[in-house]
Parts: structure tokens; sequence; C-alpha cells
């Protein structure tokens, strides 16, 4: 039977409103974004309903011509290599912390939490100094390399964890059947478990996309990603707040595929799912 | 060919030796089961012949090869687990198939092995499916398939059936004894049930402590047991077991008499009460509190007009009598 107590209507009323100011507070800002990229300077801090119809291709014509779209590439470049190179040293790593005996892996495991728990500008003082002396300030690689440092302790952290949930049995099933311990780890430990996989690339991916500090003190001109380039559109005497909102939504707008696409998996992956 | 010796087999972990050093021999083609309480090694002694647990010491020699340092892949046995271990995203084509494309065997001869181990196994209808589609039965099969088509020397088998229900478990023993017969390899088979020991083994291997305490077959380890240990896991209900004055008078420190070696009678024997009578119409199952000896166990054949608090006497076969000394050794005269 439905409840129909007025102390239930209320409730159930409550419950509806604090949803949609969530809701609101999250996606609002969203659509001012989308607004104030769509309107021209003149009109952008007036109230929408001033003036309705007035709207411009403005912005996006000026961040077409400025160095944003080279800057977009920059991360593409940078965040995705980075996630493919902490993928091939993490996925390994992170199979033998969970599937060999040694000694030293609750070592290991504070390691590569201390690693993921210390802030970026505890290293970049002497990564910049390195990278001064090795001539990698302003190159690919070396935002690469650094964000590799980001990325790689994640990955490894979080695909053991995914590992830890593949029956030990399966491992040792595999190497029974003749298969190395690479084959079984390519062929039987890492299909069984892609939802981690794609989580942790997806998630790195981001960590390294959404990075702004590492890219500000490594990059110059020539390798700058995108998070950095939106500074650009702030200057001394005016900030270029239709700018910054194409750009943010030019940031923003590649990751939503990836998030939608790969959304399956990381819910299983955080719900731990593997099915034997 | 699949005759496997073990010479001084020993296996520590840290400070701790799970098995103290140990020698065996496994005919061509006999069915062998590893039995003991939890925790008396018998896995890690199967685990040291498959290749996933590595030796402190000794030799594992396969058909003349010392296998000792040889990947477990590499030693040509095939491995049975408890939970089966399928691979959850292949068919079961494709896990069937797995250990052949692993060693390279051309697709045309992998078929052909596939297909007639699916059908010894009655797994042609479900060639297509995965794994969590099967039930607990069907998935053992298809673990024994995996096993069956790389022809190994000696199939290993780990507690197999302990994952499926009672009525379950009795049929897939018969089908592996079955298979047993038609293959004629050798199979190493672990298991903690001693009934399973019995009705499936050529020999049994008892474990205790990671130690052997005899090898027979399954009517030796019976009738002769070797020492106590022995005579109290082989055998259900467990043999009665009593110390004191009746075994002194017979010149031993404890005596044994199966429950199926005492009888009710109407005089002499020991007197006591029933405090429990389970009555199964083939048999009948009483536990008797004597004055003399303690708690007996009596196995009577057929139905038995016994219940709780009923008076007895029950007397021993004298001649099926085990006697041991103070060691817990069998006593021979």
């Amino acid at each position: 039977m439905r409840d129909q107590s007025i102390s239930f209507r209320v409730k159930r009323g409550i419950g509806i409103a604090m949803m949609l100011a969530l809701l609101a507070f999250s996606l609002l800002p969203i659509l001012w974004t989308l607004i104030l990229a769509l309107r021209p300077a003149t009109h952008l801090f007036e109230p929408i309903w001033s003036s309705p119809t007035a709207l411009t291709l403005d912005n996006i014509a000026s961040i077409a011509r400025s160095d944003f779209p080279r800057a977009l590439l920059n991360s593409f470049i940078t965040a995705g290599a980075s996630t493919l190179l902490a993928l091939l040293l993490g996925v390994p790593g992170a199979f033998a912390l969970s599937k060999r005996r040694f000694s030293g892996k609750f070592m290991a495991s504070w390691l590569l939490l201390l690693l993921r728990m210390a802030p970026p500008v505890g290293f970049v003082i002497p990564l910049f100094l390195f990278y001064v002396q090795a001539g990698l300030i302003d190159t690919h690689i070396g935002l690469i390399f650094a964000y590799t440092s980001l990325t790689l302790p994640f990955v490894v952290w979080s695909m053991w964890t995914s590992f830890n949930q593949i029956p030990n049995e399966l491992v040792e099933a595999g190497l029974m059947d003749g298969a190395s311990l690479w084959q079984v780890l390519r062929l039987i430990v890492l299909p069984a478990a892609r939802p981690g996989l794609v989580a942790a690339g997806v998630l790195s991916f981001l960590l390294a996309w959404n990075d702004f500090f590492f890219a500000l003190v490594i990059t110059r001109s020539s390798t700058t990603t995108a998070p950095v380039a939106i500074m650009n559109f702030v200057s001394y005497a005016s900030v270029d707040w239709g700018a910054i909102a194409v750009a943010a939504i030019a940031l923003t707008l590649p990751t939503v595929p990836i998030i939608i696409i790969a959304n399956k998996y990381i819910v299983q992956s955080l719900g731990g799912a593997v099915k034997g | 060919m699949g005759k496997i010796r073990l010479n001084g087999v020993n296996k520590r972990f840290g400070a701790a030796e799970v098995i103290p050093a140990l020698d065996l021999e496994i005919e061509d083609g006999e069915f062998v089961v590893f039995v003991g309480p939890s925790g008396c090694g018998k896995s890690t002694l199967l685990r040291l012949i498959a290749g996933l647990e590595d030796m402190t010491s000794g030799a594992i020699v396969i058909d003349g090869k010392d296998v000792s340092n040889a990947a477990p892949g590499a030693r040509g046995l095939a491995m049975v687990f408890q939970s089966y271990a399928l691979y959850p995203h292949l068919t079961v084509a494709e896990n069937m198939a797995f250990p052949l494309r692993m060693a390279g065997t051309p697709t045309d001869l992998a078929q052909t092995k596939i297909a007639r181990a699916a059908e010894v196994l009655n797994l042609s209808g479900y060639m297509d499916r995965k794994p969590s589609q099967l039930s607990g039965g069907q998935r053992q099969r298809v673990a024994i398939g995996r096993a069956i088509v790389r022809e190994p020397a000696a199939f290993l088998f780990d507690e197999p059936l302990s994952n499926l229900d009672a009525a379950l478990r009795v049929s897939m023993r018969q089908e592996i004894t079955e298979l047993h017969r038609k293959l004629a390899t050798t199979m190493i088979y672990v298991t903690h049930d001693q009934v399973e020991a019995m009705t499936m083994a050529d020999k049994i291997v008892v474990l205790n402590a990671g130690r052997i305490e005899q090898v027979g077959s399954p009517i030796e380890l019976y009738d002769t047991p070797r020492n106590l240990f022995v005579a109290g896991f082989i055998g259900s209900p467990k043999m009665n077991l009593i110390e004191g004055q009746e075994a002194q008078v017979r010149g031993a420190s404890v005596i044994g008499i199966r429950p199926e070696h005492l009888d009710t009678v109407a005089e002499g024997g020991w007197e006591g009460q029933v405090m429990l009578a389970e009555h199964l119409g083939s048999d009948t199952f009483m536990q008797v509190e004597t004055q003399a000896v303690g708690m007996l166990n009596v196995r009577m054949d057929g139905e038995v007009k016994a219940r709780h608090g009923d008076k007895v006497r029950v007397a021993p076969k004298v001649d099926k009598m085990h006697r041991f000394d103070a060691e817990g050794l069998r006593l021979v005269h």
C-alpha cells in the first residue's frame, strides 16, 4: 500500500526540493557559462531577459583564431600519452603487487599512497630544476613524464585493487595451461578486470587533462595546455569572459563522450563486480 | 605415461616447516588420493607437484625427468581447482581451447580434441555459453574438459567436489572414477573427505601435519591402520579407541574396534545405555555409554529396535580388534 499520510507527503516534498536545489547548484553554472559564451561583450553582465536576442558567435570565432586550439591539442597529446605510459608501466606493476609473493608489499603500498597524497607543489621545484638542466622545459615529453608521475601511482593503486578481486586460482589455472605470466595478464586477468582498466585509464586521463599547476611551471608557449591557455584571456586591463566561457566549454566537451562511454565500467569498477 | 616420484620434497614458509622431507612413488595410471584433516599439507603437496609452489629442497621426477625447477605449464600436468577457475570472459569452447592455444596446437586438431572431450563430458550442447550461465556441476565438467584436452601425464584435482551439493557430489564422484577408467591416466586427488578417498582411490596417502602417516589401498588402510591417527581418520563412524585396563589385558596401550565389529549380546560384554540411536533402515547406528570403556559407536546391520535409554550389552569381535602401543603404533602380534 502506498503511504499517503501528510507527514510522508511533507517529507517527500522536502526531499524533492532539496534534490532540485542540488541540481540547480551543479547545473546553473554550466548554463551560465553556455549563455556567457554566446553573448556579446557589451551585454555580458546584463540579465538575459533584458536583451534575450543579443547573441553572437564572435567569442567562438575569436577563440578559433587564437592559440587555444593548439593548446587543446597539446592537452590531448600530453594527457593521452601520459595515460598510455602510466597504463603500460602501472598495469604490470599492479599485477605483480597483487599476484606475486614478495616482501615489501606493505612498504610499496605506503609509498604509492604517499605519492598519491602528496601535493604536486612538493615535486614541482626539484622537477623544474632538473628539467632546466635536462632541456625538458616546454617540451611535450617533459610534460608527459611529469603527468606520468601523477597518473602512475593512481593507475597502480586502482589496478592493484581491481586485480585483488580476481581469484588467484584464475592466474594459477592459466599457468597450468601453459601460459606465461605475461599471457596470463593479457589473456585472462586484463579481460576479467576490464571495468577497472577502463576506469583507471579514464580517471588518469582526466587527472592530466585538468592539470593546471604542472603545465604552468613546465610549459612556456609552444606546449601550453588548455587550462593554462585560458589564462591568456586574462590581461592586465581586461578579462575576456566570453572567450573564457567558450574555452571552458571546449575544455569540458571532449571529456563528456569519454565519461558517457566509460560510465558503465567506472560504476562497475567502483562496485567491484567480477563475475566468476 | 605418468609415473611421479617425490624425493625428499620439503617445504618451509619462513620458519614454519609445512612439509618435512617426504618420499612418495605414484605409478603410471594410478588413482592416488591425498587425504587428511584441514591444514595437513595435502593441498600444498599437490601445489608443489604442480609447480605452483616452490620447493625448499628435494626433487620431483615425472616419467624419469626432473621437473623440480620447471614452470607449471611445462610439467605436462593438468589441474582442476576447487573453484573451477574457468576464464569468465571465454565461452566453454574457448575455455577448453585455451591450453591448446598456448601449446600452439593446429586449429583442426584442437577442434577434434575439444569435440571429443565435450562428448565424453556431455558438454556438446553448452559450447557457446559463458561460465556464468552454467550450473556448478557443468562448470566442474568444463574444468575437467579443459584438463582432458591437454592429454596430460597426470591430472591433479584439488578438492574438486567441495563446492557441489551432496547429491551432485556423489554423481560427480562416479563420473571422475569412470573417467579414470576410460583414460587410464594418473590422477592425484586431494580431499578431506575420507568417503571420497575410500570410494575413488587405488592408493590413499594419509597426511597429518605434512607427514605421510600411511600409504596403501583403501582396504589395507581400513583393515590394518599403521597407527592411531590412521585408525581414527579412516572409517565412518570412527573406530572406537579404548585405553586403560581393557587395553592392558590385551597387551596394548590402546585397542581399537570398528563400530561394525561390536555386537549386542545377552550375557557378558560391556553393559551400557543407548544414548543415541539412528535408524537408517539398512543400518542402525548407536552410541552406547558404558561404565567399563566409555562411549562406544556401534553399527548393526538392518533395523534394530533400540531407543534412547535402553540397557544393552555389547561385545567386540576379538579377532577384528586392533592393538596399538604407547607410541600409537600398530602391534602386529
